[in-house]
């Protein structure tokens, strides 16, 4: 008859038991592949598109797109945690009970299969002086001594608590699974972004795929944000200085950087990316319908422009302050330069397909020449497609501009046959826009405004924009998390770290040393075993051996067997 | 007595007993010393310094203390217990420091071979010298990897020799030249971009082939496992191969450090872990070698036999990576889960690259729990290192070539 307390004990028993413990591990290795490979977190339509409407369902379904949050991710957690909670209840007594018993004996047949077992006789023995060196060369190991009739046991043990490593081990698992599961139920994590002189208290985090956002018990204020540059345009360092508001009270003013977070409360703010927070931009509008007029136009990243005379508009979506590139040639040595500050904008006019813009502010310089201004346009509107677009004419300075229109217009005037007219015609341009005569330059501006009628009517745009200038400012990125699982994890850790090394590189050593008395002298048996690592055991045994095997020739009759 | 043995005798004195005994206590002492000087030397810790900063005369003081007081202790230790003398753990570790003073040594040796500071920059790196020494590294450890596999098939000729000689050769060239790297790139850029030669995937191959080395040579040493080195050495190759390539598409040359990486954590997170890496690497060796001897004895091929340890003492050598790689690893996850906490505010965030140190980790585990409880040894196992080592070298190469993640900075171009 299986009553259910017999069925419990069966269900403990198996949920203890190895072999679940390596199916466990098994399954949490390939659940955990699947998350890597499959991205997580991204946009619903990203997934849809990627594998279809079937295969997205399935994948939904499952929670494949957060993976690690599913109940049947977790379950499998707490799985493992049953699983070594059982272990850990059902072996502990076992194990403390195993490492206090200390039996001084060794039967005749224990002996027998022992494999390291060495014999000595002698005939006459000063064996107090004998367990003294024997003891002297097992220095450190711990000894218990007892006489049963006409023998004398001698136990040695070393690295006794190799056995409670498996429960540290064990036990460690499970509080850091708790550690982790207090930081889940306790502890929240999501990020800020503060532009230079203003003040936020609210963080947004991910769950599952959507977004969602918590307030702060306080308010955190940038101060200001710095960053430092690698001469290949890398940030080397930046630095946030923030201001603590609790309640309206400034409490706690503190510079951050990466790696050196921020303690308030509880809560930690981390230095973890920076942007474009808001930079005032000042930009030229060139208008490409042959007047000279040049509009100005204010606005900040991540607004937009709109262009009352043309109907065209600018959203501005990103401002750098440098663009650092490598201009050698793929396998020479890298040649890095500041192509200066530039603005993103996404550029709409009727009739004209949208196009992602990025305008410079300053000319494009190549062995000290005057190459004029350029863009990159991207068609696609990604920005990993943009590609290089020449303007010919050093948008900079505005003369230079006046000097092109002119010269369209005296351009338009001749037959536009022979070289003589653009001749003519550029010679018109320089008088009407010189009247007190040519500037110094001249000759480079008459290169680029040759150019500049190459390439600038390919432009169908009513206007080109150029930036002119600019008014930075940066948001800082805060990460800001509350953990309180956190030091239970760490503590977790340091008994796994220390369970483990007691297990791999502390084995239990046993040696006996038994000495019989007969009539005709002593026989000694020295006799060892160990729990793990018998490679190192061999050595060591065999060193004790060695030692002995000298100091038994001083018996007299050293007969080892 | 002959001078071979009197040179035996100077030798293990100084492995043995007072002297040992208090270099291993100095040794943990300087590098207590570094610790408190990266946590709180000057104005904090800074990575663009921290060499520098080691061996100015801070540095001097912060290791030189730390070393004299340990050593002090243990004079006294000494004195008081005598019997803290027959230590196994100095005896052991002693020998693996002084190693590093070598290295250490031998890098100092070769600044001399550097060209002036006019003559470097950061944009051409190609006349920096430490390239050459790791090239030297290249082909000893190739050359070893050819004698092991002679070794084989004629192992009474000095070929064995030649290859654990030129083994170690490798490894010493190695571990040089990183220090050498670590020392140039505070040449280039005015000493901005000075750093650990452990934060890209090219610095670390050639750590990983020197620590890979080194554990396979202690076992080599320990318990005569000669015929192993065939299998680790041509993993080891096979390494060097993949790092020339890395050097000829331009992942050789020294970058400047992103600021997460910019922390005392990565010079210990990152060793540890190719620590485990290593490990792994020799249990896959002495995994293959299980296999290969197994195939040799139902062929009966006896001449190969001969040289072979048995398939009892390869599964141990096997067990003893795993032993080794474990603790490690373990050590160093838990170590960039500390870091992580402090860079990005939480110690795990199932990134691609942590994910693939918890699935090696319960792989590893795994492999584990099942030699205990089903008593399985052998082919299973030997198979099962084999694979692991696979998953083990997608999470250190794969992850940076597949997978994208906060730990980009080892992306491959
Ligand atoms: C699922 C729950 C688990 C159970 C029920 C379990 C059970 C056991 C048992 C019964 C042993 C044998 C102890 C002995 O007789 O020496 C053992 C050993 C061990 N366990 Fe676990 N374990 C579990 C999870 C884990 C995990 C997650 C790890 C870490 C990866 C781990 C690491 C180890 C290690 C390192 C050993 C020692 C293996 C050796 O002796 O070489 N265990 N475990």
């Amino acid at each position: 008859m299986h009553t259910f307390k017999d069925h419990f004990k069966t269900f403990l028993l198996r949920l203890g038991s190895m072999t679940l413990a390596i199916v466990i591990l098994t399954v949490l290795a390939l659940a955990s592949v699947i998350g890597t490979v499959l991205l997580q977190n991204q946009s619903q339509a990203d997934y849809l598109q990627q594998f279809g409407p079937i295969w997205y369902w399935v994948f939904r379904s499952l929670g494949l797109f957060d993976m690690y949050h599913t109940w049947w991710f977790l379950s499998l957690l707490g799985l493992l945690m049953a699983s070594l909670g059982v272990c850990l209840w059902r072996q502990i007594p076992r194990i403390l009970k195993d490492m206090r018993s200390r039996k001084v004996t060794l039967s005749e047949s224990a002996m027998k299969h022992m494999k390291h077992i060495q014999h000595w006789q002698a005939d006459q023995l000063d064996s107090t002086a004998f367990i003294e060196h024997v003891k002297w060369q097992l220095n450190g190991w711990s000894f218990r001594e007892d006489s049963y009739a006409d023998t004398h046991y001698v136990r040695a043990d070393k690295g006794r608590y190799n056995k409670l490593a498996y429960i540290l081990v064990h036990a460690a698992i499970l509080i850091i699974l708790i550690g982790g599961w207090l930081g889940v139920q306790y502890g929240f994590r999501g990020d800020m972004a503060v532009p230079e002189g203003s003040k936020e208290s609210e963080i947004s985090y991910l769950k599952g795929t959507s977004t969602e956002y918590m307030k702060m018990p306080f308010e955190v204020q940038c101060n200001s944000f710095d960053i430092d540059f690698y001469p290949n345009g890398m940030p080397k360092e930046f630095r946030s200085n923030l201001t603590i508001i609790d309640q309206g009270k400034e409490v706690l003013t503190s510079d951050i950087i990466v790696n050196e977070p921020l303690y308030y409360k509880g809560v930690r703010i981390y230095q973890a990316s920076f942007g474009d927070g808001g930079s005032n931009i000042h930009l030229k509008l060139f208008r490409m319908d042959g007047t000279s007029d040049v509009a100005e136009a204010q606005a900040r990243v991540y607004t937009k422009y709109k262009d009352e005379k043309s109907g065209a508009t600018l959203e501005i979506t990103d401002f750098r302050p440098h663009n650092v590139e490598n201009m050698a040639e793929a396998d020479q040595p890298k040649d890095f330069k500041d192509l200066g500050a530039s603005v993103d904008m996404i550029f709409r006019a009727s009739g004209v397909k949208p196009v992602k813009v990025r305008s410079f502010i300053d000319p494009f310089v190549l062995e000290e020449q005057n190459r004029g201004s350029f863009f990159q346009i991207s068609l696609s509107g990604d920005t990993k497609e943009f590609q290089p677009f020449a303007l010919g004419l050093d948008f900079s300075n505005e003369k230079e501009w006046l000097l092109f229109v002119a010269f369209v217009k005296h351009l338009a005037a001749t037959e536009m046959k022979s070289p003589e007219d653009s001749k003519m015609a550029f010679k018109a341009a320089l008088d009407e826009v010189f009247p007190d005569g040519k500037p110094d330059n001249f000759k480079d501006m008459a290169v680029r405004v040759m150019q500049a009628v190459q390439t600038i009517p390919r432009l169908p745009w009513p206007f080109l924009p150029v930036l002119d200038d600019y008014d930075q400012k940066y948001y800082t990125g805060l990460q800001v998390a509350s953990d309180p699982g956190m030091n239970v994890v760490w503590i977790g850790s340091a008994l796994l770290v220390i369970g483990l090394y007691i297990m791999f590189y502390v084995s239990h050593r046993k040696v006996w040393l038994v000495i019989k008395q007969h009539e005709k002298g002593y026989s000694i048996s020295l006799a060892g075993m160990s729990n793990r690592n018998p490679l190192n055991f061999d050595r060591e045994f065999h060193d004790i051996l060695s030692n002995l095997d000298q100091y038994t020739r001083t018996f007299g009759k050293g007969d080892a067997s | 007595m002959n001078t071979a043995t009197q040179n035996r005798g100077i030798l293990s004195a100084l492995y043995e007993g007072r002297i040992s005994y208090i270099r291993f206590w100095a040794y943990i002492g300087m590098m207590l010393g570094a610790t408190g000087l990266a946590l709180w030397g000057g104005n904090g810790y800074n990575e663009d310094n921290y060499l520098f900063m080691l061996v100015s005369m801070q540095g001097l003081i912060w290791l030189g203390t730390g070393g004299l007081l340990a050593a002090g202790a243990a004079i006294v230790a000494s004195m008081v217990k005598p019997g803290v003398l027959r230590n196994t753990a100095a005896a052991v570790m002693v020998p693996w420091f002084d190693g590093g003073v070598l290295m250490v040594a031998l890098m100092a040796a070769l600044t001399v071979f550097e060209p002036a500071a006019s003559a470097v920059s950061y944009l051409d790196q190609s006349n920096l010298f430490a390239g050459k020494v790791i090239m030297t590294m290249n082909v000893l450890l190739l050359f070893s990897s050819i004698c092991y596999i002679a070794y084989l098939f004629a192992p009474e000729s000095f070929i064995g020799k030649m290859a654990t000689l030129t083994a170690w050769l490798g490894v010493y060239a190695g571990g040089s030249a990183l220090l050498l790297r670590w020392y140039e790139s505070y040449l280039l850029l005015d000493g901005e971009i000075g750093h650990a030669p452990v934060s890209n995937i090219y610095e670390v191959f050639i750590l990983l082939f020197c620590i890979t080395t080194v554990i396979y040579l202690q076992w080599e040493r320990r318990y005569d496992a000669k015929a192993m080195g065939a299998f680790v050495m041509v993993l080891v190759a096979a390494g060097v191969f993949f790092g020339v390539w890395l050097d000829s598409v331009g992942q050789g040359e020294i970058k400047p450090l992103v600021p997460a990486l910019k922390s005392y954590w990565m010079k210990i997170h990152v060793p540890l872990n190719f620590v485990g890496y290593g490990a792994f690497a020799v249990a896959c060796g002495a995994g293959m070698a299980w296999l290969f001897r197994a195939r040799l004895e139902v062929n009966g091929s006896s001449a190969l036999l001969r040289v072979f340890p048995t398939l009892d003492q390869l599964d141990q050598l096997a067990y003893k990576s795993v032993a080794v790689g474990f603790p490690a690893f373990t050590l160093a996850t838990i170590l960039g889960a500390a870091w992580a906490a402090e860079a990005w505010g939480g110690y795990w965030s199932w990134d691609p690259k942590e994910t693939w140190a918890l699935i090696v980790w319960l792989v590893y585990g795994a492999y584990l729990h099942v030699r205990v409880s089903h008593g399985w040894h052998g082919r299973t196992l030997a198979w099962w290192t084999v694979i692991a080592f696979l998953v083990t070298v997608f999470c250190f190469l794969g992850v940076n070539m597949y997978l994208s993640g906060l730990h980009s900075y080892g992306r491959l171009a």
